[in-house]
């Protein structure tokens, strides 16, 4: 814990009354012009409209541009440069993908106009639906070669702005980012590995806080009928209540609770990446990831998903869809599919988790239920799980970055007639796989030893007597997925777009 | 009784039908959507290419390709400047291009350099000898990895 001043903290701080300067970390706030861009009420706007400019021509030339995938926009921006960059973004500084996500911005437009008056269902506010759609995502783009097919990635973008503007069209507050959206689930957990987060800067301050803005919204002096003034800031829609929030979890970097606390006491702090996984306690809006399932089996999906998505991107795959298609006499693909899914995000997790957790409950004594262990150290595997995102996405980023630049010059010569641009520079790529293989172990590398620094915290809080045989069966479950993920990176990458038949 | 059923209709009454609204939006754009899929590209369905790689099956490296290109009738198509351009089926990688050569009335012969295992699409590309382009697309999936 970084040492605080206490005569630099205001006491009994008062709306509007700035506080002192108790924090040391790096603030990306503090610095002069990002900084104030940051704190600025219309910076999310000037972020998100140029995405969702190029995403409305990412769906134009899906619809309506080449049907081959190497050349067209929205194959190439989606599948290549959104997540490259998303993934390097988050590992390098935050959650700033879904701070300048073009899918709110059509929402906040409608809600100028029409407020949402129903509260997301109670029985659904967990990660339940996040989950199966996360899942839903995964297979479809196996099932349906979403890497090869323009116009199905335009439909998928389409349905992403539809789905994202009817569930805050109808339900209050960021009910679309917290328990619905996939992307944002997988910036979530990625971002525990981010080293910024947005936090407060004297914890103090907030003790002494009586309106608490930063989750209520920051009202007007001026009374209305109500005897309350209006919001003119709103507060956390994610019911994030700064005060007890740890980490990013469900932190969209949205900056309402920057621009909402008076005491100019949030700021976006430098951290130490994936320390927030070894926390233990409950949370604010999370409460304790402990005693939360649907958080695990989301971080299931993030990890063991990771390595089925990239398993699925080499020729092996094909082995293993026959040979489960001869076992099971499958003729179609989706059952296949169904099988191999299960096989990697339920057989093989329930194996590996349980039989970890098992044996790390014998070494505690067996004082801790084997769901709540299981709880408790999968979180350790969150960093291997990114590693792994990162190598598979980066490896695509990495060797394809530059085919952008011929792509949108034949797009525009193909739209308009003229080479506004220049001629298709189809010689531009990328990085030569030999480079970027080292980069992709360095990943899974840093992934690896990040998950172990994590599990050997978690075994210290969990069996303090007992540390080493607790966290054993953790470092086992790591390095075989350390190792399965690196022989698969070490396979000729095949992009195929066929399947069983 | 009657009053408090109405008021309770009126209340909850735009939020139902915002709910329909939304629902009407959800399936009508699905529907429009789904409907409008262009079919593939047909590329000069009258031509009909035929290719023999050497080595094949064609694997990662530089392939020799042997092209045959008919008529609907079955009969040699020559076709002036004829090119392939390779390309995979996934986003982010570069094409390849060659040029071929002809050995006797549609008959040609280039080599062709696959950089990665999986599917492709080879493009060729000429001129007819009605002054015509030329374009018909060939896929060539499951290019292995030595």
């Amino acid at each position: 814990m970084i040492a605080r001043d206490p005569a630099r903290v205001a006491r009994d701080a008062g709306p509007d009354e700035p506080v002192g300067e108790a924090d040391d970390r790096f603030d990306l706030l503090r610095l002069p012009v990002i900084g104030s861009f940051l704190r600025w009420r219309g910076s999310r706007w000037v972020l998100q409209t140029p995405v969702l400019l190029v995403s409305i021509v990412m769906i134009a030339h899906a619809f309506f541009g080449p049907d081959l995938a190497p050349k067209n926009l929205a194959t190439l921006l989606t599948w290549v440069h959104f997540r490259g960059l998303l993934v390097l973004v988050i590992l390098f500084g935050g959650n700033f993908f879904c701070m300048a996500c073009p899918f709110m911005l059509p929402r906040e437009l409608a809600r100028r106009f029409a407020l949402p008056r129903w509260n997301w269902p109670h029985w659904l506010r967990n990660k339940g639906p996040a989950i199966v759609l996360f899942v839903g995502v995964l297979f479809v783009y196996e099932l349906f070669n979403l890497w090869a097919d323009p116009w199905a990635t335009g439909l998928m973008i389409v349905g992403y702005f539809i789905a994202a503007f009817a569930v805050d069209f109808l339900f209050k507050r960021a009910s679309f980012c917290k328990y619905v959206c996939p992307v944002g689930q997988f910036n979530f957990l990625a971002s525990t590995l981010s080293p910024l987060e947005v936090a407060v800067r004297d914890p103090n301050a907030c003790t002494t806080c009586r309106t608490k803005d930063c989750i209520a919204g920051r009202r007007s002096p001026e009374t209305g009928a109500s005897g309350r003034g209006p919001i003119v800031q709103r507060g956390c829609e994610l019911d994030l209540f700064q005060q007890r929030k740890v980490g990013n979890l469900d932190c969209t970097f949205c900056m309402d609770c920057i621009r909402a606390c008076p005491h100019d006491n949030v700021g976006i702090l430098a951290r130490l990446p994936g320390e927030e996984l070894a926390a233990t306690g409950a949370r604010s809006s999370i409460g304790d990831p402990a005693r939360r399932g649907d958080w695990t089996l989301l971080i299931v999906v993030f990890v063991f998903g990771a390595v089925l998505n990239a398993f699925a991107m080499i020729s092996p795959v094909y082995t293993l869809e026959q040979l489960i298609a001869r076992t099971l006499r499958l003729t179609a693909a989706w059952p296949v599919l169904a099988a191999l899914f299960t096989l990697a995000l339920v057989v093989e997790p329930a194996v590996l988790l349980g039989g970890a957790a098992w044996l790390s409950r014998k070494a505690a004594g067996g004082a801790v239920g084997l769901a709540q262990t299981i709880n408790r150290f999968t979180r350790a595997l969150v960093p291997l799980g990114f590693g792994v995102w990162l190598a598979h996405y980066g490896f695509h980023f990495f060797t394809g970055a530059l085919t952008v630049i011929p792509v949108s010059q034949y797009a525009v010569s193909h739209a308009t007639g003229q080479a506004w641009l220049g001629a298709p520079q189809w010689q531009l790529g990328g990085l030569p796989v030999a480079i970027v293989y080292p980069l992709e172990l360095g990943f899974l590398s840093l992934g690896l030893v990040a998950s172990l620094l994590v599990a050997w915290r978690i075994a210290g809080d969990f069996a303090p007597n007992n540390r080493a045989r607790a966290f054993a069966p953790w470092a086992l479950v790591t390095v075989l997925l350390f190792a399965s993920a690196c022989w698969t990176m070490s396979q000729p990458m095949d992009m195929r777009g066929t399947f069983v038949s | 009784m009657a009053s408090h059923s109405n008021s309770a209709v009126s209340r909850f009454a735009p939020e139902r039908s915002r709910g329909r609204l939304a629902i009407a939006v959800l399936a009508g754009a699905s529907l429009a959507f789904a409907a409008c899929r262009p079919k593939p590209r047909q590329t000069d369905p009258n031509a009909h290419v035929s290719i023999q790689f050497d080595p094949g099956p064609p694997v990662v490296g530089q392939s020799t390709l042997n092209v045959t290109l008919t008529d609907a009738a079955g009969q040699p198509l020559r076709i002036g400047n004829l090119a392939v351009e390779g390309d995979m089926n996934h986003a982010g990688m570069k094409p390849v291009f060659a040029r071929l050569q002809e050995m006797a009335p549609g008959r040609y012969t280039g080599r062709l350099h696959f950089t990665m295992g999986g599917d492709w699409f080879l493009l060729f590309t000429g001129d007819r000898a009605d002054g015509g382009h030329f374009e018909k697309r060939v896929a060539v999936p499951g290019v292995r990895t030595q």
